[in-house]
């Protein structure tokens, strides 16, 4: 279960990007974040695995105050929340394989992870978790050969591989066409349903959002500004998450245009 | 548009179209351009006294050296073995111990490693001076240092290869895409097993195919090094010009050129396979 | 262990024994070299001679560096300016007519083949051979460098200028000949303005690595500042070799400063 609460998050640069936020997920949820890009989302569900840190208030996951772990606890804790991201952020230059098993290093010996000599049980469980993802067959190529979907697909064996109970993507599919987009979605639900893993997306496509997600989040601000089943979202509520949209650019300026 | 200083001398023209949009094209500077190089290569021809007329009378005498070469002088090979292996070596040897040594160098001058302005600032200045000062340059004041020989060759191409490596893979290091680092980071990984699993498998590649090519180049460059008394073919060289003894001289660059040749062919091989 | 799994485990490509012929190769050339060269420590006079090396560079001669006569810094760097830049030109222009017959999408393939050979030819020549040559020519002095600058330059140039003339847009001359557009026109607004800043992106980039390479010249006594840097440093001046190194050094980083900026605008187009 993740749980904020009263949480608020300021960068430096005196940015607010959560401001008082109170939320409870249960295990095997699947939450949609939505909102406007610069609304928090990001900040949102990278406090959850310490990507970021908070300022104030408390944020516990499975009765972990998170705040409060230290060095190689935070890594401890990190293994059990897989992350995936929009650019995919695999290693291009090398095979799928090699990017997968990635997830078993910290716990290998010194020297195995060093040379990067993997043993037998850790290369079957990532061509195990290639498997599930459907891309068995690509676990030898490199992964600058593959398209979009299939690059976003190894990410997700290779979070898979950890074996997390949760899972953030941030979102995962705002680089992809909208097929592939959808069978990265497929992946995502089955993967909620058959492993009862928590899943935590942030998603630019509404329809998308409503489509797959049993809950929907909408921050706007740093605040939550709607948190309910996705069945129960309007077109009101989008209204207030997105804002009425005023700023559409004049067209009838006298131009400037470099020839 | 923001206006620069030659957009002030030079005013932008302005067209009006038809339904009251105005277009301001900046003032061309291909002709200032062309201007300034056409002045500059005239001062050049003024300094260095060229004069193309020469080459027309005297353009002949170019060719005597090269014909003097043929046919070379074959028996001289078994004089150009050890000298030219001594190249071959001390090439090597420097391009290797450089290739190491430019590795904390780039990681020290990447702003993305080690996040200190100015020790980033002060390697990378480091590289750069490095860089400037010419290998023959250093060649000769290690001649000084260590007496004539291979020594002063190798550590002159020690030098010149560390730089050039160095500026290259910090340059390559700074543009890497650190997502799969934070990506490693957010699975729970050290720093160091980060760097070890996300930027090296990222680097390597290019890291090889760079030092593969600065060996290239310092074979032929090597070459010359032993002008200075810095060991290797080019000794041999400079000895049988000064004696004008064109034969020998032809048998060494044709020498040279072969080992050049399949030198270059097997580094580009890997380094296609490295691509 | 599903089969589909076992089956791909299995399939895991074998490279153990590549790796290591290819360390062995490596570590046997790593021997032979060490072999090769005599490692040796500072000669006797090396620690001394280092102590006035470092001593007469950090003290620079203040009033050799600043002299603008002719047998100043300022002049001699003038010099090997003009010779680099003058070198850069002519072996440019050398190189259009070269790299046509080098790419294969404009000659037959067995003529661009022998016109790469005959570049790797005179790439493969010693810059100082050049130099000796070009003395015979035009006699000891700055002209010889150029000329021997030339040579050195078409090289490189003509290998870059093929990359950018097989590179080229292609889209562009279909789209003029569906314009209507003459063969002349199709050379003169299709293919030059893309050529154009690629040519003169790599001829900068020349320029900056021929001024490194003029200061070798003076050498064979092909001009610039090489000359009398060498002379200096053979006969143990260290404070005048101090102001010639650092006239270079500066001279080479505003350039190169100079370089990068005027080819990242001529690529970016801004």
């Amino acid at each position: 279960m993740i749980e904020f609460i009263n949480v608020n998050k300021t960068y430096p640069n005196g940015v607010t990007a959560l401001s008082n936020v109170n939320l409870e997920i249960e295990q095997g949820e699947f939450v949609a974040i939505i909102g406007l890009s610069g609304a928090g989302k990001s900040t949102l569900i990278r406090c959850i695995n310490r990507m970021h840190e908070i300022n104030e208030g408390t944020l516990n996951v499975d009765g972990v105050n998170v705040s409060q772990l230290k060095g190689k606890q935070v890594r401890a804790f990190r293994r059990k929340i897989g992350m995936i991201f929009q650019s995919f952020n695999l290693v291009t230059r090398t095979t799928v394989l090699n990017n997968v098993l990635v997830s078993s290093v910290p716990e290998l010996s010194f020297w195995r992870k060093t040379l990067g000599l993997f043993p037998k049980d850790k290369k079957v469980a990532a061509l195990e978790a290639l498997d599930k993802v459907g891309i068995l067959d690509k676990a030898y190529n490199r992964v600058d050969q593959l398209s979009g979907g299939q690059q976003q697909r190894v990410a997700l064996a290779r979070t898979l591989a950890q074996n997390p109970s949760i899972i953030l993507a941030d979102e995962p599919v705002a680089s992809l066409d909208p097929v592939t987009a959808k069978v990265v979605m497929d992946d995502f639900k089955r993967i909620n349903q058959e492993m009862d893993m928590s899943i935590l997306i942030n998603i630019h496509h509404v329809e998308l959002a409503l489509e797959y997600a049993d809950r929907v989040i909408g921050v706007r601000k740093g605040e939550i500004v709607y948190d309910g089943k996705s069945e129960d979202v309007t077109q009101d509520v989008l209204n207030n998450i997105y804002g009425s949209i005023t700023e559409v650019p004049h067209m009838d300026d006298p131009e400037e245009a470099e020839v | 548009m923001e206006e620069t200083f030659y957009d002030k001398i030079f005013k932008p023209k302005t067209y009006t179209l038809e339904n009251g949009k105005t277009v301001k094209q900046r003032a061309s500077r291909t002709p200032i351009v062309l201007l300034l190089v056409l002045v500059a290569t005239y001062a050049s021809f003024r300094t260095t006294g060229a004069d193309l007329s020469l080459l027309l009378s005297r353009g002949h005498q170019f060719f005597v050296i090269i014909i003097g070469m043929i046919p070379p002088n074959f028996k001289f090979i078994s004089s150009i073995w050890g000298p030219l292996f001594d190249t071959i070596q001390m090439s090597l040897l420097g391009s290797l111990a450089g290739a190491l040594v430019a590795i904390p160098l780039a990681l020290l001058s990447s702003s993305n490693i080690i996040k200190n302005v100015f020790v980033n600032g002060f390697f990378k200045f480091f590289l750069s001076i490095l860089r400037t000062l010419p290998t023959l340059v250093l060649a000769l004041i290690f001649t000084f240092l260590f007496g004539l020989g291979t020594m002063a060759g190798m550590l002159s191409i020690f030098v010149f290869t560390a730089s050039y490596v160095g500026k290259l893979m910090y340059e390559h290091i700074e543009n890497v895409d650190m997502g799969a680092f934070e990506a490693h980071e957010s699975m729970g990984l050290t720093k160091v097993e980060a760097f070890r699993y996300a930027i090296i498998p990222e680097v390597l590649p290019t890291y090889l195919s760079v030092s593969l090519y600065a060996f290239e180049g310092n074979v032929r460059y090597a070459a010359i090094l032993g002008y200075v008394g810095a060991g290797g073919i080019g000794l041999v060289l400079n000895e049988r010009l000064g004696w004008r003894d064109y034969p020998s001289v032809g048998m060494v660059l044709l020498v040279l050129m072969i080992v050049v040749f399949i030198i270059e062919r097997v580094s580009e091989y890997f380094r296609r396979q490295l691509s | 262990m599903n089969e589909a799994v076992k089956l791909q485990y299995n399939k895991a490509p074998n490279r153990k024994m590549y790796f290591a012929v290819l360390t062995t190769i490596i570590l046997a050339l790593l021997i032979w070299s060490f072999l090769g060269v005599d490692i040796t420590g500072f000669d006797e006079k090396g620690t001394g001679l280092a102590r006035n090396i470092v001593s007469g560079i950090l003290t620079p001669d203040l009033e050799f560096l600043f002299d603008f006569s002719s047998q100043g810094v300022p002049y001699l760097l003038y010099e090997t300016i003009a010779i680099a830049l003058l070198g850069t030109v002519f072996g440019s222009i050398l190189a259009i007519p070269i790299s046509f017959l080098m790419a294969p999408s404009v000659v037959k393939p067995p003529v661009a083949y022998i016109t790469r050979l005959f570049v790797i030819f005179i790439r493969t020549i010693p810059s100082l051979v050049y130099g000796i040559m070009f003395i015979r020519v035009t006699g000891p002095g700055a002209y010889a460098g150029v000329l021997t600058m030339s040579i050195t330059s078409i090289g490189m140039i003509s290998r870059l200028y093929v990359d950018v003339i097989e590179n080229l847009d292609r889209g562009i001359l279909e789209a003029m000949t569906s314009m209507g557009c003459t063969t002349y026109q199709k050379i003169r607004y299709g293919i030059l303005p893309q050529l154009f800043s690629s040519f003169l992106s790599t001829t900068i980039y020349r320029f900056d690595m021929n001024l490194r390479d003029a200061t070798i010249l003076g050498l064979v006594g092909a001009g610039g500042i090489g000359a009398p840097l060498i002379f200096a440093m053979r006969s143990y001046r260290w404070n005048e070799v101090g102001s010639i190194l650092i006239g270079l050094v500066v001279l080479i980083l505003l350039v190169e400063l100079f370089s990068n900026k005027l080819r990242s605008r001529l690529v970016s187009g801004t």
